[in-house]
C-alpha cells in the first residue's frame, strides 16, 4: 500500500509511531475485507498475518467439548492476532468475521524480519504489543476474579 | 559469580540473552528476600520494580468487595513478577504477597525503562520476552476462565 493510502486509514495502534516506521509498515500493508460469517483464521494453522481492524467485528473462538465457544470480540480500532510473533507461530483460536469487516493485514514473516533488521522499529512495535497484551491479561484476570465471585464466594484455586 | 549475577544469568527470563544485556540487567538489580506473609508490592502504588524470582512463591491478590482479598494467581521459582512498570501510569494492578520465603532479583523499573529507551536492541529483546510471557499467560487465563466458568475472556 502506498504511504498516502496507508495514512488515510488511521488506527490507534499506529498512533505515536514515527514516519520511518509507518513507511516500513505501509510497504507491507494490504487492505483486506471479510464478509460476515467468513473465516479469518483457523486454530492450529500457521499464523501468517497480523491485522488492524478498521471497521466491523471479529470473534475469537475456542473449541470446548466439541463446541465453538466465543473468547473475545475484536472490533474497530483493535488489533487481531498475536501468535504470529512467537514460536511456534500457530493460531491459538479460530477467528470469524461477525460483521462485514475491513482490516489492514501485514505478512508476519516480513514484519518479524523487519524487527530483526531494524531494532528501533522492533522495539517500537514490541513495546506497543507488550503493552496491549499486559492490559488484556490484567482485564482477563479481573474477569476470572469476577466469575469466581459470582459463582462461589470463596477462595480461588490458584496455579500457574 | 555472586548470588545476584548468577540469579539473573540462570533465570529463564534471560535464557540466550546477549551477555552485554545481562550486564545492563545486573547494573540495575538488587537481591531481595521476603519472609512468608510479607507484602512485596501493593495495588495502585508505583510499579518501581521488576522481579525475577529465584526461589519461593508469590500470590497476586486483589480486593473484591463482599469477598475480601482474593488470590488471582501464584508465581514461583523461575518466573517473572510484575509487569505494570512497563507502561504508564506505572501503577501496580494487583498486590503481591510472599506465600513462602522468597528470594528474587529486583530490577529498578525506571533504570530498565531508560536503558530500553537508550538502547533499542536491548529494548527490543526485553519487550519481546515480556510480550511472549504475557501471551502465554493470557492464553492460559482465557482457557481457565472458559473451562472453569464458561466465561469468554
Amino acid at each position: 500500500m502506498n504511504f498516502d493510502e496507508f495514512l488515510r486509514r488511521p488506527h490507534p495502534f499506529l498512533t505515536g509511531m514515527c514516519e520511518s516506521h509507518l513507511r516500513l509498515l505501509a510497504d507491507n500493508a494490504r487492505e483486506v475485507h471479510f464478509t460476515a460469517g467468513s473465516r479469518v483464521f483457523h486454530e492450529g494453522t500457521h499464523a501468517e498475518h497480523f491485522y488492524l481492524i478498521l471497521r466491523g467485528k471479529v470473534v475469537l473462538q475456542a473449541h470446548s467439548a466439541g463446541h465453538s465457544v466465543p473468547i473475545q470480540t475484536i472490533g474497530s480500532g483493535e488489533v487481531l492476532g498475536w501468535s504470529w510473533l512467537f514460536p511456534p507461530y500457530c493460531w491459538h483460536f479460530d477467528a470469524r468475521a461477525e460483521e462485514d469487516t475491513d482490516a489492514i493485514s501485514f505478512p508476519a514473516t516480513r514484519l518479524r524480519e523487519d524487527c530483526e533488521i531494524d531494532k528501533t522499529f522492533g522495539y517500537a512495535l514490541m513495546k506497543q504489543v507488550a503493552e496491549l497484551l499486559i492490559q488484556r491479561l490484567q482485564a482477563t484476570r479481573l474477569k476470572l476474579v469476577q466469575a469466581h465471585k459470582n459463582e462461589h464466594h470463596a477462595a480461588l484455586p490458584v496455579g500457574g | 559469580m555472586d548470588t545476584l549475577e548468577s540469579t539473573i544469568a540462570t533465570h529463564p527470563f534471560t535464557k540466550d540473552l546477549n551477555p552485554r544485556f545481562l550486564h545492563l540487567l545486573n547494573e540495575c538489580a538488587t537481591f531481595e528476600r521476603f519472609g512468608a506473609g510479607q507484602q512485596i508490592f501493593q495495588e495502585s502504588f508505583e510499579a518501581d520494580r521488576f522481579y525475577l524470582i529465584h526461589r519461593g512463591r508469590v500470590a497476586l491478590q486483589t480486593f473484591v468487595p463482599a469477598t475480601g482479598v482474593t488470590t488471582i494467581q501464584t508465581v514461583g521459582t523461575g518466573e517473572a513478577l510484575g509487569w505494570s512498570w512497563l507502561y504508564p501510569p506505572y501503577r501496580w494492578h494487583f498486590s503481591a504477597v510472599a506465600v513462602e520465603p522468597v528470594e528474587a532479583a529486583a530490577l529498578c523499573a525506571r533504570t530498565l525503562r531508560d536503558r530500553m529507551q537508550e538502547n533499542h536492541e536491548f529494548g527490543y529483546e526485553i519487550a519481546l520476552r515480556v510480550g511472549q510471557l504475557m501471551l502465554e499467560r493470557l492464553q492460559a487465563t482465557r482457557l481457565r476462565l472458559l473451562e472453569m466458568y464458561g466465561v469468554p475472556g
